[in-house]
């Protein structure tokens, strides 16, 4: 199983998102493993950077930039980094809503938690605002 | 994002095209709510949707409820198989309309 170790800046707006989805599926792509789940990985990766757009700027385009960084190890762990100097994350307040309560929106970190096996969030990284990690073992 | 809007015995059909996400849904909205609030059926046609992230499911839970709202019917047709996996794995199958 070869290892993968990618990373691509990206500057924050919500017309970036698609270029963050083609640059995720290459990598993915690279993977027999990661190939078979690239719908899911894709999704799980883009509503994180989506959230990057939408709550770390407002939804405001920024010529900041975020850095997306993906590793996939000869032991089947898969890494997705997500790193930008967007206003700071308060992990206490992201919470998957209550599927029960049909409304729009609040599902994006559902959908990552439902995908992913671990997410954990950072705030000390040097040179950025947030840092936040996705983690599948395979 | 591409779309085309087709009229037919009153009701009012949308084709998406493409990929759905949240530079695209107030295009998609501005296209899909008008009709609902006209008091029209409005069917949703997904097959050629290759991608849709939570915003393009906000899309369809908003029109959904602006249908019980106005009391007309929004129904989603045709959904690609990648399209459906995201309506599922948010468990509204059994909430929307899908024919």
């Amino acid at each position: 199983m070869p290892s993968i170790s990618e990373y691509k800046n990206f500057e924050v707006n919500s017309a970036n998102l698609k270029h963050v989805r083609t640059f995720a599926r290459e990598v993915f792509n690279k993977s027999e493993t990661l190939k078979n789940y690239q719908e899911e990985l894709v999704l799980a990766l883009a509503e994180a950077a989506q959230n990057i757009v939408k709550h770390a700027y407002n939804s405001e385009p920024s010529t900041d930039t975020m850095k997306v960084e993906i590793n996939y190890s000869e032991d089947g762990l898969l890494l997705i980094e997500l790193f930008d100097k967007g206003k700071a994350a308060i992990p206490e307040n992201i919470k998957p809503r209550n599927l029960d309560d049909i409304k729009a929106g609040g599902l994006g970190t559902f959908f990552i938690g439902q995908i992913m096996d671990q997410v954990i969030f950072k705030t000390s990284k040097v040179d950025w605002v947030n840092h936040l990690i996705l983690k599948k073992q395979f | 994002m591409t779309y085309k809007v087709t009229e037919e015995n009153n009701i009012s059909t949308v084709f998406l095209n493409g990929e759905i996400d949240m530079d695209v849904t107030d295009k998609a909205k501005e296209v899909i709510i008008p009709l609902i609030e006209a008091g029209k059926e409005v069917h949703i046609n997904l097959k050629d949707v290759e991608y849709m992230d939570s915003s393009g499911i906000s899309v369809l839970i908003e029109s959904h409820q602006m249908g019980q709202e106005k009391n007309t019917r929004v129904v989603l047709k045709e959904i690609s198989k990648s399209v459906l996996k995201v309506i599922m794995m948010a468990k509204l199958e059994q909430i929307l309309t899908i024919e």
